[in-house]
């Protein structure tokens, strides 16, 4: 009830400012307990032990981190906003600045996450790109919203004739400010991960390598344009380096061969097989002088037999 | 003329609505132990209209604010049972504060932020924050992440009806942890051993159930008369 009193020093609804507030105050109730006190609640409890609060405070942990992920994420949409800091920006060529906070932020989204970006953006009624100041469209078709013919560029019909015609639901066209708004952003969306950020790994650089559409379009340009002659391609080819082993472990990884645990070692079995015992044919059975009277199982007597022979009794097997 | 008594028509039927809505709420403020007087209970139509009418004939929602303090009986049932570490517990309630949000569409965090702000500049205990559209993903979490207060969303059509006058839909009475204590002491058991009921449940979201909390379902029988059964909120 302490907490309630009129002592807040902030009035706001951000939950990192109350993450700062609690900081200063109490220690959160979710950190980790000291030993003294997993000791004390063990002792109430006969039938706990140390291995089981730990398997709990595991499991805790790994909830208290999405929770926190959840919450880091709910505020970099509060931030996202506010861009772009000026409003006469142009989100064909966005600020520095700008670049780097929506690139920074966007790392921990998810595509549902940043289609909740969108959603919060109309609301405020911005267009859905982040880096663009203007205003999204909006076409008065009553309540209803319904359906819109989108046309596109002359010749784009079939057989390359007239124009080819789209019928897309009202909504998915206001989301944004021009088409050219729309591409930007949904460039944006395909490179993120599907991966919720507590489940991601260290060597998972899908989502925190984002490249804006304009960027990506410049590296497009800059690298060097095709040729089509065959010593180019040779030369090419050979500039490659595929006989180099490291090289040619490069490009396989590029094409998504090999995984990238495997030169770690941890799944990479060698199996070879034994080349010994097989080739050789084995020898018909030859009549041998001790063969001869019998007894023998392929040249070897039972030791039983043996000792009879020496003492010269009758073999019985001979006898029947 | 003709369009005018459209308009009118069409002002009428928003005020008839949001008078339901509106009385509800009231129910639901008494329902749930609030301090709520006889008057505003069955308060009728014309009332509503000469009250909350703007020129317009159209409801003016910026005026429907609702305060309500809990009642003895409510403090009682909110009260944890003294232990050892807390030998005096205060009753984890206390006064509620429901607010219409006046925009039509596109209700998100920019709402939620204002009503979350005067929620705790007023030191409310409990929100009702009352849209006409759904609210965003996103306003929902910020909703729910005020630490130290309760803020609940529900929306005008879901408050139309009062769900529990509902003839198929059996009492739900809230049990003090006192009695919770005697019921688990009856029949031997440990709380997660009952029946459960989820949170988001739509009695239980009438009742502004927490976790934790135990409800008693009375049901009519046709053998026994009353079947009472009991569900653990989870």
């Amino acid at each position: 009830m302490a907490q309630q009193g009129p002592s807040h020093p902030l009035k706001t609804s951000l939950p990192e400012t109350y993450a700062a507030i609690n900081a200063q105050q109490p220690p959160p109730s979710y950190l980790y307990p000291s030993q003294e006190e997993q000791d004390k609640y063990l002792e109430g409890r006969p039938g706990a032990t140390q291995q089981h609060l730990e398997i709990a405070l595991e499991h805790a942990q790994q909830i208290q981190t999405q929770k926190d992920a959840e919450d880091v994420i709910l505020n970099h949409i509060l931030e996202l906003l506010e861009l772009p800091s000026s409003p006469a920006a142009d989100p064909a060529t966005p600020s520095q600045e700008d670049t780097v906070k929506l690139k920074y932020s966007l790392a921990p989204f998810r595509p549902s996450d940043y289609d909740n970006l969108i959603l919060e953006r109309n609301f405020e009624d911005l267009c859905g790109y982040a880096l663009c100041p203007r205003k999204h469209r909006k076409k008065n078709n009553g309540p209803q919203g319904g359906f819109q013919f989108k046309y596109g560029p002359k010749g784009s019909g079939p057989g390359g004739r007239g124009r080819s015609v789209d019928i897309v639901s009202q909504d998915r066209i206001e989301k944004w400010c021009s088409d050219a708004c729309a591409e930007r952003a949904l460039w944006i969306r395909v490179q993120l991960s599907e991966k919720p950020v507590w489940e991601r790994r260290a060597g998972d650089t899908r989502g925190t390598t984002i490249l804006l559409l304009e960027e990506a379009r410049a590296k497009r340009l800059k690298a060097p344009a095709a040729t089509s002659s065959v010593s180019s391609v040779v030369n090419d080819l050979q500039s490659m380096g595929l006989g180099n082993r490291d090289r040619s472990r490069e490009l396989a990884l590029e094409r998504g061969d090999t995984s990238l645990i495997r030169p770690d070692g941890r799944v990479n079995v060698d199996i070879r097989e034994n080349q010994h015992g097989s080739q050789q044919v084995a020898d018909a059975p030859q009549m041998r002088p001790e063969d001869a009277n019998g007894g023998s199982i392929e040249g070897y007597v039972p030791r039983e037999r043996r000792d009879m022979d020496q003492d010269g009794d009758i073999d019985l097997l001979d006898q029947i | 003329m003709d369009g005018d008594s459209a308009h009118s028509m069409e002002a009428e039927r928003e005020m008839t609505r949001l008078w339901r809505t509106f009385r509800t709420v009231y129910e639901l403020l008494a329902d749930r132990g609030y301090e709520v007087s006889d008057n505003e209970l069955v308060l009728p139509l014309e009332d509503f209209r000469a009250k909350y009418a703007d020129p317009l004939g159209y409801p003016d929602r910026t005026k429907m604010k609702i305060q309500a303090r809990p009642t003895d009986t409510m403090k009682l049932k909110y009260t944890a049972l003294p232990s050892k570490a807390n030998p005096n517990p205060q009753p984890d309630c206390g006064t509620i504060y429901v607010d219409f949000c006046p925009d039509s569409s596109g209700v998100g965090t920019k709402q939620v932020r204002a009503f979350n702000h005067l929620v705790d500049e007023n030191n409310f205990h409990t929100g009702i924050f009352i849209t006409q559209t759904p609210i965003s993903p996103s306003a929902v979490r910020l909703l729910s992440g005020v630490p130290g207060r309760i803020c609940e969303h529900f929306q005008e059509q879901d408050l139309l009806v009062n769900i529990t006058r509902h003839e198929l839909v059996p009492k739900h009475v809230l049990l003090s942890p006192e009695e919770k204590g005697k019921l688990l002491e009856r029949y031997r058991l440990k709380e997660s051993q009952l029946p459960r009921i989820q949170i988001s449940d739509p009695v239980a979201r009438y009742l502004g159930l927490r976790r934790g909390q135990v409800v008693k379902i009375i049901r009519k029988s046709e053998t026994a008369g009353r079947y009472a059964s009991y569900r653990w909120v989870i």
